[in-house]
């Protein structure tokens, strides 16, 4: 049979290819990714779509845990700051129902006792960035105001709202506790067993009930200030398991669209030997022909 | 006739038929790389014998013709198969280009609305923060602006592919235009009994030009080949040319006209046919796409943000320009409706700290917003779609360029000149030439000699 007497056009085709395939190999080894477009692997491309929105929010439940954390700290020390404080106002209480007492010192213990009273209002207003932490959420005025016209002297502004944060697919968790909820909740009204104690301290009577009262609202708010410590803990944890997806996360993603290096860097080779034997093939054909044997 | 001068005239032929024949190389050669020459071979036949007697003498060697070697069922084939690659080719050449708006995991429609929900749940720690506000403005402003640019370089391509359509229309009608004289004066040859092989390798070259930008069908008549588009509009009738024509119509794409009739939907084939075809059926399906999902994601939130309550305690109102109904055009017209951080409605019972509302934002994102998919889900589907059409499509020249080439080269096996081949035939004729010229000399001898015959 006759064979093609021009193969030229086959020869350049090859070359053509070669290069391309150098060239394609070339970009895998320079960006270290095998997917830059979607045709070079639809699925893939598809599920990389999903994958950097899951990864960005992994990324975003870890940075709002971080700031959920440092609101949970400072809450959580301004309210072991009025235990304390609740604490001092019981020694006091328990000191003042001595009977060995002069007025001279009642008195004393009075204005001592007044004093916690006015740290607890400060305490109770602490905010956080600007944002007051007990408010529920009426942020952005302080929760608790000095009012001569309720019995506890203390009136409530905030609300009992509770924001939540998500922090997971699917996972949120409460971010505030309303001020309602924590110092004047019913029948433990910091504010009002304060008043309680102040007064049985001036009138020097009615001691023991004032105490069991502020007692009462010391238990509810070692109680109340659980909430944060499992708060805290359950953010840890859940810090440690986001990180582990995150891992997971970018291992997928490499293994999506990562180039595979050793594989690219052996098809370069690969296509740079064949570019070079097919033009030596083509510098041999070209040399033949049988008029340059005729002579 | 015989004797010495019938062998002087048999030489002579002999000289005349090789001479000629050298001719034919020396042709083939000159015209080793010219694209759609089929090289040409002398076909030799003995000379009618003449009787003396009971003797039959051979009366020397006639060209009886030159023949082109010519395949002509291959070179439909190669008609049909530059059809393919024509098509092809435009095809994919619009959709690299067409994919580059949905390539990238850091930019495009996926990234920005993944960044505009991040910027949600960053509010969402701190709802009543200006600067976060505005993050979640400026991130919707970011999708919006995203949505207008895919959609404005998807009516770019459409437009380039417009403008690659009437210049494609002209360099049919230029081809078309020379096939009617080529028809005449290959019919005029053969009329005449003559070798029109070098007119019928420049219709066979106009043809697979033609071939490459429409689908063509050859119809073989009495008198040439007429010329029809698949769907049977005549191109070439066997004198006349009909150009074809192109006229803006109602949906602001150029459409082509042939004899008064608009064709556009029926050309398959060819450049053509593939600039068509991406131009009235690719980029208007993804348009489509964008739009559905702009317009569902703008409905989504703008009803999610109208139920919550702004910084200042008032009902929210739409957070994008409400999308045109039935969603045309949604993808290009998005825009943030609010350039007011503290009107982005976070709240859900109107304190400024409550973030019940984003809750409710956030929630679109896994919603079932555009044709009962997630936003997502609908863009990356897109994205495979996009990916695997222009995968298949280079897939699919790849293999057509093989056949193709396979094609290319069965030709040149038959068509080719080669040159070795040549060289061989041109030491043959030089040398029944010289062989020829040798007899003649004997017989000039020969009759030397008995023309002196006796003289001495």
């Amino acid at each position: 049979m006759r064979v093609n007497p021009n193969p030229f056009p086959d020869i350049l085709a090859a070359l053509n290819q070669t290069r391309q395939d150098q060239e394609t190999a070339l970009l895998q080894l320079s960006s270290g990714r095998r997917v830059s477009q979607p045709s070079d692997d639809p699925a893939a491309a598809a599920v990389l779509i999903q994958n950097r929105d899951q990864s960005t929010f992994n990324a975003r439940y870890l940075s709002s845990l971080d700031s959920l954390q440092g609101q949970f700290q400072t809450a959580d020390s301004t309210i072991n700051s009025v235990v304390l404080a609740l604490q001092r106002a019981v020694t006091l209480g328990v000191e003042g129902a001595n009977g060995t007492l002069s007025d001279q010192d009642r008195a004393a213990i009075t204005g001592e006792l007044q004093g916690i009273q006015d740290q607890l209002l400060s305490l109770s207003n602490t905010s956080f960035q600007g944002r007051y932490l007990f408010s529920g959420t009426v942020t952005a005025t302080p929760p608790f105001v000095k009012d001569n016209t309720v019995a506890s002297g203390v009136r409530y502004d905030g609300n009992n709202a509770i924001n939540t944060v998500q922090i997971g697919d699917g996972y949120r968790i409460a971010a505030n506790q309303p001020g309602s909820q924590l110092f004047i909740a019913p029948g433990h009204d910091m504010f009002q067993s304060m008043t309680d104690l102040i007064q049985a301290m001036q009138s020097n009577t009615g001691f023991s009930a004032a105490i069991t009262s502020v007692r009462d609202s010391l238990d509810h708010l070692s109680g109340q200030r659980v909430f944060y410590g499992n708060a805290m803990n359950q953010g840890q944890s859940q810090s440690n398991y986001l990180g582990t997806a995150k891992l997971q996360l970018s291992r997928q993603e490499n293994s999506l669209a990562g180039a595979d290096i050793e594989a690219a860097a052996s098809r370069l080779v690969n296509a740079q030997n064949s570019t070079n034997a097919t033009l030596a093939a083509l510098g041999r054909i070209s040399q033949l022909s049988l008029f340059d044997y005729l002579k | 006739m015989s004797g010495l001068y019938g062998s002087l005239s048999t030489a002579l032929s002999a000289l005349f038929a090789n001479q000629q024949a050298l001719e034919t190389s020396a042709n083939n050669v000159a015209n080793a790389n010219t694209p759609g020459f089929s090289r040409q071979r002398p076909v030799f036949v003995p000379g009618d014998p003449v009787t003396v007697g009971s003797l039959s003498f051979g009366m020397g060697v006639v060209l009886e013709k030159i023949q082109s070697l010519r395949d002509p069922l291959l070179e439909l084939r190669l008609d049909q198969q530059s059809q393919q690659q024509g098509k092809l080719d435009s095809t994919l050449g619009a959709l690299q280009q067409i994919q580059v708006t949905f390539s990238g995991t850091d930019s495009g429609i996926g990234s920005a609305v993944t960044q505009f929900f991040d910027s949600l749940q960053q509010l969402s720690t701190d709802p009543s923060s200006l600067s976060l506000r505005q993050g979640v403005l400026t991130a919707a402003g970011n999708l919006a602006t995203v949505f207008n640019t895919s959609s404005q370089n998807l009516l770019t391509q459409r437009a380039n592919l417009d403008l690659n359509v009437t210049q494609t229309v002209d360099d049919i009608n230029t081809l078309t235009a020379q096939i009617p004289t080529v028809n005449g004066q290959i019919t005029n040859l053969e009329n005449l009994k003559e070798d029109a092989s070098a007119f019928i390798d420049k219709r066979t070259t106009l043809m697979r030009q033609l071939s490459g930008l429409v689908d063509v069908s050859v119809i073989q008549t009495e008198h040439g080949i007429a010329l029809t588009t698949s769907n049977g509009t005549p191109l070439v009738s066997e004198a006349t040319s009909f150009p074809l024509k192109t006229f803006v119509s109602t949906d602001g794409t150029e459409h082509i006209l042939a004899e008064g009739k608009d064709i556009t939907s029926s050309l398959s084939g060819g450049k053509l046919g593939g600039l068509i075809a991406v131009r009235d059926t690719t980029i208007p399906g993804l348009q489509s796409n964008l739009d559905q999902l702009a317009a569902g994601l703008a409905t989504a939130l703008n009803t999610a943000h109208r139920a919550g309550f702004d910084l200042n305690g008032n009902a929210g109102g739409d957070l994008f320009v409400s999308p045109p109904a039935g969603g045309v055009g949604a993808a290009s017209a998005l825009s943030v409706a609010i350039a007011d951080p503290a009107l982005l409605a976070a709240s859900s019972d109107g304190t400024p700290g409550s973030n019940g509302n984003l809750i409710v934002l956030s929630a679109v994102h896994d919603q079932a917003v555009v044709a009962g998919q997630k936003p997502l889900d609908f863009y990356s589907r897109l994205v495979f779609q996009v990916g695997s059409d222009t995968a298949n499509a280079s897939a699919d020249l790849t293999a057509s360029s093989l056949i193709l080439q396979q094609l290319e080269d069965q030709r040149a096996s038959i068509s080719g000149v080669s040159l070795d081949e040549e060289a061989a035939n041109i030491v043959r004729y030089q040398t029944a030439y010289q062989a020829a010229a040798r007899v003649v000399t004997t017989v000039n001898s020969l009759l030397d000699a008995a023309v002196n015959l006796g003289r001495y």
